[in-house]
């Protein structure tokens, strides 16, 4: 779930005020553009040389459809996107990785790591320290360095234009140019594609960063809250893609006429895919493992829409005990399609995904801690929703024309590909994801 | 057939292959006798039943033959003596360049035949074998190990056939698959043999015996098993498309006997001794006789698992289906009960159903094409509201039992709803994409997307993968048991107007299928034959149907592949 409704913030700071306060702070200097009128901040005291940057003219553009579904390039809605994958690389077999939710896998893109190594598995997750559930919206949150960063110590250009308010708060100031989100819509907490893509095409023209990172967030907004999702009609979604990729057309259509397009490469690619429920297909799990005399009161569930993160909060000692039971729980319960150990290897979400990991079945949604916590029909988190599209256009002599690779393409792959078109090495660890150039 | 001499039919065939194309000559390079053995040969001919390879692997691929060191060591005699067997196996047709050699000592207690799984070998490479026994060659045949496991193979293709009832036709299909030289293997999707005597299950509504099967009786005993084998691999199409192909088989029903189960068989009774014993004897007759690994190896008697994958790099892996060993007893009143939809019942059995949806996620290793190699249609078929005067040749086509015009065929996956909404519930829970589930048995071609909620795809579309499902080589279908081509267009019509996710049917035509995969679609291609009883008929292309990446949906395209 990507949490439209307002999350839960027990550090008392929203990520926009936060990012306010670094600004006050004189941490970075506010720019408008002049055309748009649109807000963003640079880090302060960027020397003019820097500002120029290195002497390449390559770029990257990151573009995230979130939430969009492979199938739904085929569509017909969205002839922008169609002719960039097909004049492209095109990975039909690609997936979003666990938890198929916006944070982890935004995170898995600019890393190309898995959570067990960025730290971030999921958008809620419940903070031990704290004792409270938490949205994963905190720089500090994200541990492993960003192709964002180590593209800055190369002396390039980085920007972000993430439209939704926790992607803006965990990549915080880690890059040169940041988009400052406006307007925001109040019940889902992003900004509308019709500025995103403003502020992409601002950001590019005011600084020319060498990699920029955009988060169009129309598409998953409007499947969450489409009430016509289950029938698949999904009406709202619909007029969505077809917003959305008349702005990606607008912006390919810019860099081919400002000379950009011969030296870029763009990526696009979704973080997860979308799943719709009916509403009488909720599983709720508080309620049975509550039940349990072993487990009541020493448990706590982070609501990821389509993923219970089920954490132990009883002594260490029984925490192998606690596991088994609440599988074994979880496991009866209707719309339950597993519940895995958190620990199993092919997961690779870390301790801070808790103990026990339950996806649902498609069609249905998570709603804990009580069947009314969760009630919007659009929904991903688990398998149902790992498929999503990735295609790498672009006039870049690196960019193959019209291929289509049968290799399996990952969200993690963003960040090697990224990499390797700008000749960064790997990582200390290496990546967990590859290039797809 | 019987009565034919295998010297002068193998002499015979192997000029026709001489005189063909490039590949086809290949074959025919090696065969013949060793000069000193020129006497001999006019004899008899010690490889008589033609080579075979299959299941191709990376570094591996299983080679066949079975030799016959005496006259009297014919099929299923448990005659002969021990003989020891050499083969070669090169990178070139003249042999010049051998990479693995090695001996082989067969005997009448595996009936003569020799199967052997060769390593070693370097994958996406084309090589050619033969054997050497008794101063006589064997043919040569050429094989294709499996592209590395993370290979990108440009293409894959393969000929696509099923259902070749010996004594219904010659074995056209086999020999125009054999003439093409773009290939890499066969799927063969079951009934491969047939088990009924001569006059039970000829061509068309008379039951005209084109050849008739040997022994003159319905095979039940090993010696029958291993005798019915031995004849169909003395066809010089059937030994020309497994001399030029690796095959990759599944089986059916009648490699055992009609309509079986995993304790019985529709076409088995009391006097014909126990069935699971019957079945063990055709089963051991299977492994000997046809190139495939059961249980995962070459070897006799180590098991009859038969199930089993085989993966061509990151493009595609094929699931090998065993629809006949683990299932339940086929209901017979399915709208009196509701059986077809227990959950307890399975055409797979837990084990095998399990497997399968293994095969269709696999972690993040699946390739992108995840083929089933399917013996019976999964596709949801209703056949209400056909004429009740076309029910009767209907069932007999499809096997729908009883015939009283029941409206789904209980022996298809129709027959057990709980398991297939298992695997397509499977599919849809964990959003696997590119699903093509490859079929035989019905006698007919279908294209067809696969719905989970069949009430619901006119409205909405949605498909969880496809199903392609090849016609037969020679066994009858409808026109051949009506007697009246005209009225299969009114059940195709039908059929398609209550079905719609089925986008094509063709109840009439024989013939044989290539299927194309690439990293953008998969496609398959029809091509129908002329007559069956017209040994020299040739073959034309009746429609071609793809699935783009991602879709899970059919549509029909102009040309078949090839002729890019």
């Amino acid at each position: 779930m990507c949490e439209p409704t307002t999350p839960r913030r027990t550090d008392g700071q929203a990520p926009f005020d936060r990012g306010l306060g670094e600004i006050r702070a004189g941490r970075r200097t506010v720019l408008t553009a002049a055309a748009s009128g649109l807000v963003f901040s640079t880090v302060a005291g960027l020397e003019p040389a820097l500002a120029a940057g290195p002497s390449t003219r390559k770029r990257a553009y990151v573009l995230v459809v979130d939430g969009c579904r492979p199938e739904e390039i085929d569509s017909g809605l969205t002839p922008n996107l169609l002719a960039l994958r097909e004049g492209g690389v095109h990975h039909p077999r690609a997936t979003s990785m666990p938890v198929m939710e916006t944070i982890p896998n935004h995170t898995m893109m600019m890393t190309g790591v898995r959570p067990d190594r960025s730290g971030v598995p999921a958008n809620a997750v419940y903070d031990r320290e704290l004792g409270d559930i938490r949205t994963l919206d905190r720089p500090s949150d994200l541990r492993f360095p960003t192709v964002i960063e180590r593209l800055n110590k190369r002396g390039l250009r980085t920007g972000t234009v993430l439209s939704k308010e926790y992607l803006y708060g965990i990549f915080g100031e880690r890059a040169t140019h940041r988009w400052e989100p406006a307007p925001i819509i109040p019940l889902s907490e992003h900004a509308p594609d019709e500025f995103t893509m403003r502020a992409t095409l601002d950001m590019v023209e005011e600084f020319d960063p060498h990699l920029v990172f955009v988060n169009l967030g129309d598409i998953d907004r409007l499947g969450h809250t489409d009430l016509t999702g289950p029938t698949t009609l999904e009406a709202a979604r619909r007029l969505a893609l077809v917003n959305t990729d008349r702005l990606v057309g607008d912006f390919v259509a810019e860099l081919k006429s400002s000379g950009r397009w011969e030296h870029s490469i763009v990526i696009v690619l979704a973080d997860h895919s979308m799943d719709w429920s009916y509403p009488d297909r909720i599983v709720s799990l508080q309620g049975p493992l509550s039940e349990d005399p072993f487990l009541a009161d020493r448990f706590v569930i982070a609501d990821n829409g389509g993923a219970d993160l089920v954490y132990w909060t009883g002594p260490r000692a029984q925490r192998d005990k606690a596991v088994r039971r609440i599988r074994r729980i979880a496991s009866d319960v209707p719309g339950v399609l597993k519940a895995w150990d958190r620990r199993a290897d092919w997961l690779r979400l870390g301790p801070e995904s808790g103990d026990v990991v339950v996806f649902c079945q498609a069609g249905w949604r998570f709603s804990d801690p009580d069947v009314y916590s969760n009630p919007i029909p659009g929904n991903h988190g688990h398998p149902a929703t790992r498929a999503i599209p990735f295609f790498i256009g672009g006039g870049h002599r690196s960019v193959t024309l019209g291929k289509v690779s049968p290799r399996h393409a990952r969200t993690t792959d963003v960040a090697p590909t990224v990499g390797a078109f700008f000749g960064l090495k790997p990582p200390r660890g290496g990546y967990d994801g590859r290039s797809r150039l | 057939m019987t009565t034919q001499t295998p010297t002068s039919t193998t002499l015979a065939r192997r000029t026709v292959l001489a005189a063909g194309g490039a590949g086809s000559a290949a074959i025919a390079a090696g065969a013949g006798t060793l000069p000193t053995a020129q006497a001999a040969r006019a004899r008899h001919d010690v490889f008589a039943h033609g080579v075979a390879s299959g299941d191709p692997l990376p570094r591996r691929v299983l080679i066949w033959t079975r030799v016959t060191p005496t006259r009297a060591a014919t099929p299923g005699s448990g005659r002969g003596p021990r003989v020891g067997v050499r083969w070669e196996v090169a990178t070139d047709h003249r042999f010049r360049d051998v990479v693995r050699r090695g001996r082989f000592v067969t005997s009448a207690a595996r009936d003569h035949t020799v199967k052997l799984d060769v390593s070693g070998l370097q994958p996406e490479t084309t090589y050619y074998y033969r054997f050497i026994a008794r101063g006589q060659r064997s043919p040569v045949g050429t094989t294709r190990t499996a592209p590395a496991k993370r290979a990108t193979p440009a293409n894959l293709r393969f000929g696509v056939v099923s259902c070749a009832n010996l004594q219904a036709g010659w074995f056209s299909a086999y020999r125009l698959l054999a003439e093409r030289d773009d290939l890499h293997a066969v799927l063969h999707l079951g009934d491969y043999l047939y088990e009924y005597a001569p006059g039970q299950y000829g061509m068309g509504q008379d039951n005209v015996d084109i050849r008739p099967h040997d022994p003159a009786r319905e095979m039940v005993s090993l010696e029958d098993y291993r005798r019915r084998h031995g004849q169909y691999k003395t066809d010089p199409d059937l030994q020309a498309l497994h001399a030029k192909y690796a095959w990759i088989v599944t089986w059916d029903d009648h490699e055992v006997t009609n309509d079986q189960w995993k304790k019985n068989a529709e076409n088995h009774d009391d006097t014909e001794g126990n069935y699971l014993k019957r079945r063990a004897r055709a089963h051991r007759a299977y492994d000997e006789w046809m190139p495939v690994r059961m249980d995962g190896t070459a070897s006799l008697g180590d098991g009859a698992r038969l199930y089993r994958r085989l993966r061509f790099g990151d493009l595609a892996e094929i699931s090998m289906l065993d629809l006949r060993t683990y299932r339940s007893k086929q209901v017979e009143t399915p709208l009196v009960d509701s059986e077809i939809n227990d959950p307890s019942r399975s055409i797979t059995g837990n084990r095998q159903l399990e497997w399968l949806k293994d095969s269709l996620t696999r972690g993040n290793h699946a390739p992108q094409w995840k083929v089933i190699g399917n013996p019976v249609m999964i596709a949801p078929v209703t056949f209400a509201d056909l004429p009740n005067r076309l029910v009767d040749p209907v069932n007999d086509v499809t096997g729908l039992l009883p015939q009283d015009g029941l409206p789904y065929n209980v022996d298809q996956w129709d027959g057990y709803t709980a398991d297939r909404r298992e695997v397509l519930g499977h599919i849809d829970d964990h959003q696997v994409k590119d699903v093509v589930f490859v079929t035989g048995d019905i006698h007919s071609g279908w294209a067809c997307d696969l719905p989970l909620d069949t009430s619901a795809y006119p409205v909405l579309g949605d498909s969880m993968g496809v199903e392609f499902v090849c016609s037969s080589v020679t066994s009858n279908n409808l026109k051949d048991i009506t007697g009246q081509p005209a009225l299969t267009p009114v059940v195709e019509a039908t059929i398609m107007a209550n079905n719609r996710h089925i986008k094509y049917l063709n109840f009439d035509d024989h013939g044989f299928s290539v299927l194309d995969i690439t990293a953008e679609r998969t496609q398959m291609d029809w091509f129908i034959i002329g007559s069956r009883d017209d040994k020299q008929t040739t073959a034309t292309h009746d429609a071609s149907f793809q699935t783009l990446a991602g879709t899970g949906t059919v549509q029909r395209v102009a040309t078949p592949v090839g002729d890019r």
